[in-house]
């Protein structure tokens, strides 16, 4: 129920939360300062080596300039491009696979012994298969990011679509309801914020498949840039690159909460 | 009279890996039109199952039930159901969770949301149609479970302990609150619990099972319909002697 009318009290109760939200929030911002005060102090006083550690300023202007010279966003766009499609085709994949296990109890017998397998398998063991069959394009960087990623999704939902209760499905059935109907008025809306659990999992999946990927074979991208800084002891090309990612990760999976906001309204 | 419900000689094996359980056995009763036909029995004994295969989403191990004559094989329009437990869907509203049966049996007219809005407000929810479950009572929620049943217009409903969850004050009115419901759509009852006072105020008569495997050990008529509501015929001065009779026979 809206009450419109609040006690003085409960103001008060209000404003101590607003006051706790921004000493926290400038606590954090006041880490982020400090530390990249106390890098670039120490690094101007050659108390640490720029040359292996870089510096605050000297990674803003490795920025600027890919920024300028038009690199910054074309590897941006190759990264988020295979992170995205990785992403999506894994999520969605994941989904579906984990439907078909739901609904066919045989089949999910037979094939848990491989899931299960295939999930401790680190992924990047597969990578040379995976460029010997997809080439080294791109195919094969977002075919890294869906392995990583579709396995976690077909555990987490097939586990959440199990977990629902068998008195609600009893419920349902003695409505006459058929299989379909007990997916999708009951197993898959109670299983939506395992979803958006599975969604914020995939963001850090798909960046560790596409950055992976990247690593051995690409010519383009955040991975790539950062291996050939390595190569070619360019550490403020790699710091950059790292800063960057943090950035790209950060907002997805922002933009992933938001989604999972709306999704499961009536918690609120 | 034609029974509505009959359970002709029912017995009820689980069996699982380790072991089997035989939950009811040899049981028979009928169910007369209008009737309100309580089930008392201990704990454990087989309830639960007594309803499960009442309305069809179980099969009995031996023996048939014939519901208006028919033996049931699946689960029947004509019944519903009311769980232990409201079991209200959380993310749908109050509104919603109510026509979750007309969504699923594809009867959404414009009379049957009808219906459904006037036991909406007749019920006194009117005012939380929009609300989600998480924000009722639960004596609220099991109205609303009770709703959801009743919008599907069943001939017999079947309540598998529906106050057991509340405090005793909710309690008392819910009782009286259903009993005028059912009695008032005409509505033949099947209600398993394990309070005595609660199914000699509110039944006509009560079936009392034996422990497990549960047999029926003795139908007992309560003979109070002349009161109109549960608490007035926990007034009645054959109350005490029906309880005290009743307490000696479950334990
Ligand atoms: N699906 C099942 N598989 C195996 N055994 C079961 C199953 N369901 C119930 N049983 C067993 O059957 C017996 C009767 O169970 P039931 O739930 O019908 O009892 P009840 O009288 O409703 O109990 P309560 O009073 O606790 O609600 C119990 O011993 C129980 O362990
Ligand atoms: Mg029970």
């Amino acid at each position: 129920m809206k009450n419109t009318l609040f006690s003085p009290m409960h103001k008060r109760y209000v404003k101590k939360l607003k006051r706790n939200k921004i000493v926290i929030t400038c606590a954090q911002i006041g880490v982020l300062v400090v530390f990249l005060c106390l890098w670039e102090l120490l690094a101007q006083v050659g108390f640490i080596d720029a040359f292996l550690m870089s510096s605050p300023t000297r990674i803003w202007r490795t920025l600027a300039d890919l920024y300028l010279n038009g690199q910054l966003f074309y590897h941006v766009w190759v990264s988020l491009f295979e992170t995205l499609l990785g992403f999506l085709i894994g999520t969605v994949g994941g989904t579906a696979i984990a439907v078909v296990l739901w609904w066919s109890k045989p089949l999910r017998d037979v094939l848990q012994p491989y899931i299960v397998v295939l999930n401790s398998l680190p992924k990047i063991a597969l990578g040379p298969i995976i460029i010997v069959w997809a080439g080294t394009g791109q195919k094969a960087i977002v075919t890294m990011a869906v392995l990583i990623s579709i396995i976690v999704t077909i555990i987490t939902m097939l586990g959440g679509f199990l977990q629902t209760s068998p008195e609600k499905i009893l419920l349902l059935e003695s409505m006459n309801a058929n299989k379909m109907q007990i997916f999708f008025k009951l197993v898959f809306p109670a299983n939506l914020s395992t979803l958006a659990s599975c969604l914020k999992i995939n963001v850090g999946m798909a960046w560790i498949g596409s950055i992976m990927g990247e690593y051995p074979v690409s010519k383009a991208g955040l991975g790539y840039l950062i291996v050939y800084g390595g190569q070619v002891f360019k550490m403020d090309l790699v710091m950059a690159c790292t800063i960057v990612l943090c950035l790209l990760a950060g907002v997805m999976y922002f933009l992933v909460a938001l989604l999972e906001k709306f999704f499961v309204k009536w918690k609120s | 009279m034609k029974p509505v419900l009959t359970f002709d000689k029912v017995s009820m094996t689980y069996y699982t890996k380790a072991n089997e359980t035989q939950a009811l056995k040899d049981l028979s009763f009928d169910l007369f039109k209008g009737e309100f036909m309580s089930v008392l029995g201990p704990s454990g004994c087989g309830k639960t199952t007594l309803l499960s295969l009442a309305s069809g989403t179980l099969k009995p191990t031996q023996g048939q039930i014939l519901l208006d004559g028919k033996q049931v094989t699946k689960t029947s329009t004509d019944v519903g159901y009311m769980l232990q437990r409201d079991h209200l869907f959380e993310w749908r509203t109050i509104y919603k969770n109510v026509l979750l049966g007309l969504e699923i049996q594809k009867k959404m007219t414009d009379e049957n949301v009808k219906h459904c809005e006037r036991l909406i407000e007749e019920y006194g929810l009117k005012e939380f149609k929009n609300h989600y479950p998480m924000q009722l009572s639960g004596g609220m929620r099991q109205r609303v479970a009770l709703i959801r049943t009743l919008a599907l217009k069943p001939k017999v409903l079947l309540l598998d302990e529906p106050f057991s969850a509340l405090d005793f004050q909710t309690r008392l009115h819910l009782c009286d609150d259903v009993h005028a419901i059912i009695k008032k759509e005409g509505i033949t009852a099947l209600l398993v619990t394990h309070d005595i006072s609660e199914a000699i105020s509110m039944s006509d008569r009560i079936a009392i099972l034996s422990p497990r495997p549960a047999k029926l050990h003795r139908m007992h008529e309560t003979n109070l319909s002349h009161h109109p509501t549960p608490l007035q015929r926990r007034e009645d001065p054959t109350f005490a002697p029906q309880f005290e009779r009743l307490w000696k026979e479950v334990s």
